[in-house]
């Protein structure tokens, strides 16, 4: 029994050994230099663009030293923040998001800095300073915008004898249907344009990205969704699921799990089975990366045949970064936080190496920046007064979710009449957010 | 502890008296000692969390800030506006009234055969419950590659035999039942222990039966059947405790698939449910609101709603079981 | 079947191999017999066949209609080490199944014990609790103890996982308990007419005589947590340091989009310690698992 109990607190010793592991090397900061971590979403080829940046700004500063996690989500971030174990600067591709982070306390507010470093905000576009607060609660700045917009295969256009890319939806879907061929078998072989909700980016099925080129209006004046009362809600998805059923939904599919990875090498677009797309501006780096003789040009998206005058525009969003609530070392997460947001040399330097748009005028019009055609369109587009983003609300992107749940029903014909429908979500959706404001549930 | 300083005759002193006090002092001490890990763990980890389950039900608390008293706001969303609530509900049941189902028949037709096997019952037994120790990510992840529409291997096969193969988990029908062939092809567990307890019914019975003139139909259902009665009801609630917690697989599948669908590969869209919400089982929602969303509040009301759930259905099924199952004599 | 070429004493029955045709007639009469379950048997080992395949195709091959491998690409198995840290999700895992199992016996040995061979006042009461927390989901208390980790500032490593199993496991007990309670009296008389004092008792006679229930529940437990995915993913995803395997099998894709021969292989090496480990201890794994159906 002796033996019994001596093991026994021995293996208790290992648990806490085990359980206390994180926490000792945690603490173990503040040697000689202090270690700051920063969370971002990008991997692989962009993350190590982003280590490069870093890695300057760390050998500037001997007091610090950056440590750099890649493969964030918001997930992620949610959990730490509520388990406590926080990054010292955090970053999310999700710009929706920050309606939450902001109300919720979960990013710190970053007001009280800007206004000890005497630093203006209005360097920075203005959709980027919309997306990037909620409510006057300014907390996230903008590092690096992102943009949508049109690529197309040069070669396959020459070879179906089109000229010029598509200005309007209904151009699109006849371009579409010359550039489709088909197996023996009825399956899809190339593919013109791919309209499915949910394949790749360009068609995120909570149709951010087509809303800005049918000038659909999220709410009306009341603040109350209007995806029922503004008629372009009800084109777009129309004018989607008819392309979706020319192909053939079953056909869709079927090609769509076939596809490889989007951000593998084996891009449907980049090895020619896809011969039109909506994506964003970092595509152009990819391309040059992994198959630099693609014949391939890139153009603003087409927009809605009622609407021909919002050619040129686009949709917009970017990553935000900021400083979660519970964080040690608050002044030199600021400190990171200030330098590539503001700097226009880390800006170009990044938007170089990973080709996203620079988010401050200065670094806009920065001398370091190397032209490239391909994304001189991007820059284009960011520019245009029209190119909208996402409204910011005090649920984050949970409206997003209620969106899509409802698209991906109707594109598959689950979702009877459209505008039933569509008059059911804007309930949904206010219903939501009414619940969020009140800090009661979703 | 039996007594055994007792002796008849002897006379009851107050020493001896003192002396049974002091062992029985002596076994409460034992008793507690040995007893005192599942006390500290009964009352930690279930009837803690369950009392704070029930609190956090009516308040809303994202672990950012304290909880703060909503009342039953969280239960009213629930039944009444929460969209995702009903299909999870029903989700969920599928699994209940097809998947159990079929997992303890086909666990009991392939115990039934490897029983009648002459030879090599060894290797059939450890074939059939290989696939249930494979863990179940893992299992999951092949099985959304090998019935991937487009270029899984079951589709080809299917393609070469000329049938249009189904969109399996790209598709809202027919994703549960893939679902389903998943967890038939893990059934080990429960096949092995209707073996044991088939080849465990006495021989007498089928003998007496025979010579009664039973066919072998006949047999299953009056001799068969009522002894391993009592293990088809364990293998019933176990395979129904386990549909309410129903979770890995569908959350792996889910995400898998949809990346398979090649969806924006940074998550910036919820995956859960995928696709079309056809595999947001209750727990699966209850993860959702709680640790993607941090809705702390409206998730114990969620688990509050399982837990009575649960709990009826447990002992409805044992409840009703009275009826069919027959124990053999020893005292339950 | 033996071959009897001794003479043996009248009366004995000699058995002769018989010819080589009757045999060949029974070997196919034993298949059609076995025809479905045969068909069957293949059926359920077709998923492994294809997993293997893919796991030694190169990645365009993989994501084509291909369904044999050419060439063979064995490399896959070396590359997989180096795309991901196996190593150090296979030592996580280890330490959390390990610890888990060791404080799974050390507590509920104690427990199942006191239910089943002391009598006591309150017990069945005690039992009645046992059986309770068997019926309850755990999903349902996941919240309020996640709340709980949190404020300990333990969520992001092991201690969550492995803590509560010290604390006793409803299952483990009930389990323990069923068989304890057929450990005839006599054996433990004889040791307390010995003098041994209670827990003397326990770790000598019972212990020994229990060696196939514990052993199955120490299998049981390791099987449980080594393929434990849910309490993992609550506590351990964002700190990628302390990633079991199941979660780093989970996250395979998204860290490298989607190779799926890599995948396939890395599945491969996920499931091998559980069906090496079932090959050596196959007897308790069958016996274990009988013991669950018969006894509960």
């Amino acid at each position: 029994m002796r033996r019994g109990v001596i093991a026994a607190i021995a293996l208790a010793a290992i648990l806490a050994a085990a359980a206390g592991a994180t926490a000792r090397s945690a603490a173990h900061a503040g040697t000689k230099a202090d270690t700051i971590t920063v969370w971002v979403g990008w991997s692989a080829r962009e993350l190590a663009g982003f280590k490069k940046v870093v890695a300057e700004y760390d050998s500037k500063h001997p007091d610090v030293n950056v440590k750099v996690v890649g493969g964030i989500n918001d997930d992620k971030i949610t959990a730490a923040i509520r388990s406590g174990n926080v990054p010292d600067v955090v970053s999310s591709f999700t710009s929706a998001n920050v309606g939450s982070y902001c109300k919720s306390g979960a990013w710190v507010d970053l007001k009280p800095f800007l206004s000890k470093d005497h630093l203006d905000v209005n360097v920075f576009p203005k959709t980027s300073q919309y997306y990037t607060q909620y409510n006057g609660k300014r907390c996230a700045l903008p590092f690096l915008a992102d943009v949508y917009g049109f690529y197309y295969n040069k070669k396959m256009f020459q070879a179906a004898g089109i000229k010029s890319p598509p200005k309007t939806m209904s151009e699109l879907t006849a371009d579409a249907k010359k550039l489709t061929k088909r197996n023996q078998n009825g399956s899809l072989k190339v593919v013109g344009y791919n309209p499915f909700l949910g394949f790749y980016a360009g068609n995120a099925p909570d149709l951010s990205a087509y809303a800005p080129l049918f000038g659909a209006k999220y709410t009306d004046a009341g603040g109350h969704s209007a995806l029922s009362k503004d008629p372009a809600w009800s084109r777009l998805l129309k004018w989607q699921k008819n392309l979706v059923d020319w192909y053939g939904y079953k056909n869709l599919q079927k090609f769509n799990a076939g596809a490889a990875d989007e951000f593998s090498a084996s891009h449907a677009f980049e090895i020619g089975k896809l011969a039109m797309m909506i994506d964003g501006e970092w595509r152009v780096a990819f391309i040059q990366a992994e198959h630099p003789g693609l014949a391939y040009a890139t153009a603003p998206a087409p927009v809605d045949d009622a609407k021909k005058n919002l050619y040129g525009a686009g949709y917009v969003n970017g990553t935000i970064i900021g400083i979660p609530k519970g964080v040690k070392h608050k002044d030199q997460a600021w400190a990171l936080l200030k330098y590539l947001t503001f700097n226009a040399h880390p800006l170009a330097q990044f938007s170089n190496l990973i080709r996203n748009v620079p988010t401050t005028k200065e670094s806009l019009n920065s001398k370091e920046i190397k032209p490239d055609a391909h994304f001189k369109t991007f820059l284009t587009i960011f520019a245009n007064p029209s190119s909208k983003t996402t409204p910011i609300t005090a649920a984050g992107n949970a409206y997003g979710t209620l969106i899509q749940a409802f698209a991906v029903k109707w594109q598959a014909g689950h979702a009877g009449d459209l505008h039933a429908g569509l008059q059911k979500l804007d309930k949904q959706i206010d219903a939501q957010l009414k619940q969020a404001q009140a800090g009661g549930v979703p | 502890m039996t007594e055994t300083a007792v002796t008849a005759g002897a006379p009851f002193t107050a020493e001896r008296r003192r002396a049974r006090h002091r062992a029985a002092w002596r076994r409460r001490r034992l008793v507690l000692m040995l007893m005192s890990p599942w006390i500290v763990g009964f009352c930690v980890f279930f009837g803690y969390p369950l009392v704070m389950s029930v609190y956090l039900s009516f308040t809303h608390y994202d672990l950012l800030s304290s909880p703060k008293w909503i009342g039953w706001a969280n239960y009213k969303y629930l039944f009444t506006e929460d969209p995702q609530v009903g299909p999870a509900v029903r989700n969920t049941l599928w699994l209940i009234l097809i998947m159990v189902p079929l997992q303890v028949l086909f666990a009991f037709g392939v115990a039934t055969m490897v029983a009648r096997a002459k030879r090599g019952v060894g290797f059939f037994r450890t074939v059939f419950y290989l696939p249930a120790l494979a863990p179940p990510v893992a299992a999951t992840m092949a099985f959304v590659y090998l019935l991937n529409p487009a270029t899984g291997p079951v589709n080809v096969i299917l393609g070469h035999l000329g049938v249009n193969g189904p969109l399996w988990f790209q598709s809202p029908q027919w994703s549960k039942p893939s679902l389903t062939l998943l967890s038939i092809w893990g059934v080990g567990n429960l096949m092995i222990i209707f073996l044991a307890a088939i080849l465990d019914a006495p021989q007498q019975l089928y003998e007496s039966a025979e010579l009664d003139g039973a066919g072998p139909i006949q047999r299953m259902r009056w001799v068969t059947l009522p002894t391993i009665s009592p293990v088809i009801l364990f293998s019933v609630v176990i395979s129904v405790i386990a549909a309410m917690q129903y979770f890995t697989q569908a959350y792996v599948a889910a995400n898998i698939a949809s990346g398979q669908a090649s969806q924006a590969g940074d998550q910036t869209v919820n995956n859960l449910g995928y696709p079309e919400g056809s595999t947001l089982f209750y727990p699966v929602l209850l993860y959702q609101h709680g640790f993607r969303f941090f809705n702390m509040g409206y998730a114990s009301a969620l688990s509050v709603l399982l837990l009575i759930v649960a709990f009826t259905v447990t002992v409805l099924i044992i409840r009703n079981s009275r009826r069919w199952v027959h124990y053999a004599g020893a005292v339950k | 079947m033996s071959t009897a070429s001794v003479p043996v004493a009248a009366g004995t029955l000699v058995r002769r191999k018989p010819p080589w045709a009757v045999r060949r007639r029974r070997f196919l009469v034993a298949v059609a017999d076995h025809s479905l379950l045969i068909v069957v048997a293949i059926i359920f080992l077709t998923p492994f066949a294809f997993i293997v395949l893919t796991s030694l195709m190169t990645n365009e091959q993989a994501l084509s209609s291909h369904l044999w491998p050419s060439p063979f690409r064995w490399h896959n198995y070396v590359d997989v080490f180096r795309e991901a840290p196996i190593w150090r999700w296979a030592i996580n895992t280890f330490l959390y199944s390990v610890l888990a199992t060791l404080g799974v016996l050390c507590s509920s040995i104690p427990v199942a014990y006191a239910l089943s061979r002391i009598r006591w006042r309150g017990r069945d009461l005690a039992f009645a609790t046992v059986l309770i927390a068997l019926m309850l989901p755990p999903v349902v208390s996941v919240v309020p103890l996640y709340v709980m980790w949190a404020k300990l500032h333990l969520v992001g490593n092991l201690g969550p996982l492995i803590i509560p199993n010290w604390f006793g496991d409803a299952f483990s007990i009930f389990l323990l308990r069923q068989f304890f309670l057929t450990i005839p009296e006599e054996y433990l008389d004889a040791a307390r007419v010995d003098g041994c004092g209670e827990l003397r008792i326990l770790a000598t006679v019972v212990l020994r005589l229990a060696k196939p229930a514990i052993a199955a529940v120490a299998l049981f437990s390791f099987l449980y947590t080594f393929n434990d995915f849910f309490l993992p993913l609550l506590y351990l995803r964002e700190n990628p340091s302390h990633w079991v395997l199941q979660i780093g099998l989970s996250e395979f894709r998204s860290l490298h989009q989607v190779q799926w021969n890599l995948t396939m292989a890395a599945t491969l090496l996920v499931m091998a310690p559980v069906i090496i480990l079932f090959f050596l201890a196959q007897k308790a794994f069958v016996e274990g698992v009988t013991l669950t159906g018969v006894k509960g």
